[in-house]
């Protein structure tokens, strides 16, 4: 058992110091990981460099320093490794003219497969896109089209399946259904990294997470240990009251609070328990003869979740 | 059906769209009509000369290029603009074949095109004086001449997102402004390439009618066309190789 939460045992995929930069932009910044059997969730924020981070692994985009090896060899030099590799881009990635079925019968035959007819059969079936297969896919929703692109990367049965945010725009019941088909090839002892920024998403898809952040690595490790990290932060509430200042003196003291600021009539409180501050905030206003116009924390977004993840590191 | 025949069908399949069947096909048959309407009541003699015009001025230095030039940019350029280049080179296929796979679809659907042009051409002066010596120079001169101007485009296509327009800029303004200028460069003009083609086998008739800005210093002959053309294909195979393998697809 490795010590570091962000490398596996067996890898299938190994990150080694991997940065990438886009002229003055750092897109991802000496990133260590690997990836073995089994789903791992790539978590964070929209812009965080998951999807560099992907394209790094796939070999679509070169590292700028540090090294990528997916089976052992460097996909950029050795495309024969494609053949065990699927990707499933955010990015359309489709043909509007072509059917479903042409789609994904071109996918089996750009791969190699040696009967494609019935391999495109099996994944459109997997994806249960059989009945609408013969459907040129501009006819298609956004959810069909990413279930088409799911097919095309199942296609070629790969050992490795790279998913970048496989589950936008489809709706609760092909989403379940897409989660169950990720976990039944990750049980199956398939490489299975899947990108999200819903940490409810890779949740239900991951046994382990890798949360990125600015380009950086917050935290690795199982999603439970990923929400207790969680867990740990405090929480910045809005407070809108009419007698601001008066609160705001009754507040600074209490044990609850770890700071208090103005900005505009308007108070920004710091707490690690949010539903304690909630009640001891009635009591006060009424202290004070204060009237709470809203209260409401202003930075549970993930973004800031993550930040904290990273500045803790 | 191998993944480099799929690649290079697809390429031409979508190349091909109705649009552009309908409007190049079109503007293809503008100088077999534009040739008939002039030369309807010319002598053999003339009707040969006003051919070779019309194919100087028309069909080499401008319908040609467009058409290979919209076509064998978009063979990689559509794909990387419309999101389905990693489609292509996540497969596990040698890079030297997704790119010559690219150049013989392309190469093969701006082919197609042109030679509707040549053929209507050649047949129109076929009508007017009952000799068809011209179809198969000038088909040669438009197959030569539009295989090197895709294996120009191809890579140009995949690198600019302005291809199109710095394809019209080396038309324009460097083949058909600089090179008719400057004989020492017109071998760096592929639309003279198939001039001299046409120039190497339509005999000596149709070198005699041919003014001295289409060949410039270039000597006649099909053979030496095809040599450059078939070198200029293996330079951009090898190009695109290179970018495929190390150009980033952000």
């Amino acid at each position: 058992m490795t010590e570091d939460p962000a490398l596996v045992e067996s890898p299938t995929v190994v990150v080694d110091g991997v940065s990438k930069w886009f002229g003055q932009k750092v897109a991802v910044s000496g990133i260590t990981c690997s990836f073995g059997a089994g789903v791992t969730g790539l978590l964070g924020p929209n812009g965080a460099g998951k999807t560099t981070m992907l394209r790094m692994l796939t070999g679509l985009i070169g590292p700028s320093e540090g090294t990528v090896e997916v089976l052992g060899v460097r996909p950029r030099t050795d495309p024969s490794v494609y053949a065990e590799i699927g990707l499933v881009p955010e990015e359309n990635a489709l043909y509007p003219d072509l059917s479903a079925r042409r789609y994904v019968r071109y996918a089996a035959v750009l791969g190699g497969v040696s009967d494609p007819d019935s391999a495109a059969d099996r994944a459109l079936e997997t994806v249960r896109l059989s009945d609408v297969a013969h459907r040129r896919l501009a006819a298609y929703s956004k959810g069909m089209r990413q279930r088409a692109k799911v097919a095309a990367a199942l296609v070629g049965d790969p050992r490795i399946l790279v998913l970048d945010e496989p589950l936008n725009g489809t709706d609760p019941v092909q989403r379940s259904h897409l989660i169950d088909i990720f976990r039944r090839m990750g049980d199956d002892g398939r490489t299975v990294i899947v990108s999200s920024h819903v940490l409810e998403e890779v949740e239900r898809m991951s046994d382990r997470v890798l949360a990125i952040v600015d380009g950086k690595l917050a935290a690795a490790g199982t999603v439970p240990a990923i929400r207790k990290a969680m867990a740990d932060i405090p929480y910045r509430v809005r407070v809108e009251a009419d007698r601001p200042r008066e609160l705001a003196a009754a507040l600074v003291s209490d044990a609850l609070v770890h700071g208090v600021s103005i900005d505009d009539q308007v108070l920004h409180v710091e707490t690690e328990d949010l539903a304690g501050l909630g009640r001891r905030l009635a009591a006060v206003a009424r202290q004070v003869d204060a009237r709470i116009v809203s209260f409401r924390p202003e930075d549970a977004s993930l973004v800031s979740v993550f930040r904290y993840l990273v500045h803790r590191r | 059906m191998t993944a480099a025949t799929a690649l290079a069908t697809m390429t031409a399949r979508r190349s091909l769209t109705l649009k552009r069947l309908v409007g190049f096909g079109l503007l293809e048959l503008a100088p077999a009509l534009i040739y008939l309407l002039s030369a309807a009541n010319l002598r053999a003699d003339r009707a040969l000369e006003r051919a070779v015009d019309t194919t100087v001025a028309l069909y080499f230095p401008l319908l040609l290029p467009i058409v290979a030039l919209i076509i064998g940019a978009g063979a990689l350029g559509d794909e990387r603009r419309d999101g389905t280049m990693s489609f292509i080179v996540l497969r596990p296929i040698p890079r030297w074949i997704i790119a010559g796979a690219k150049l013989a679809g392309a190469g093969a659907a701006a082919v197609g095109l042109n030679l509707v042009g040549a053929l209507a051409l050649a047949g129109a002066y076929g009508v007017l004086s009952g000799s068809w010596h011209l179809v198969v120079p000038l088909a040669v001169g438009s197959i030569v001449a539009t295989v090197a101007y895709t294996a120009l485009f191809v890579p140009l296509g995949y690198l600019s997102d302005r291809a199109v327009l710095l394809g019209l800029g080396f038309v324009f303004v460097f083949e058909n402004g600089v090179a008719s200028a400057l004989q020492g460069v017109a071998s760096l003009s592929p639309w003279r390439l198939g001039i001299v083609a046409l120039a190497g086998l339509g005999g000596s008739d149709v070198v005699a009618a041919l003014p001295d800005v289409a060949l410039g210093d270039l000597m006649p002959g099909a053979w030496g066309a095809i040599g450059k053309v078939v070198v200029l294909v293996v330079v951009s195979i090898g190009a695109v190789t290179l970018l495929l393998r190390h150009r980033d697809l952000a």
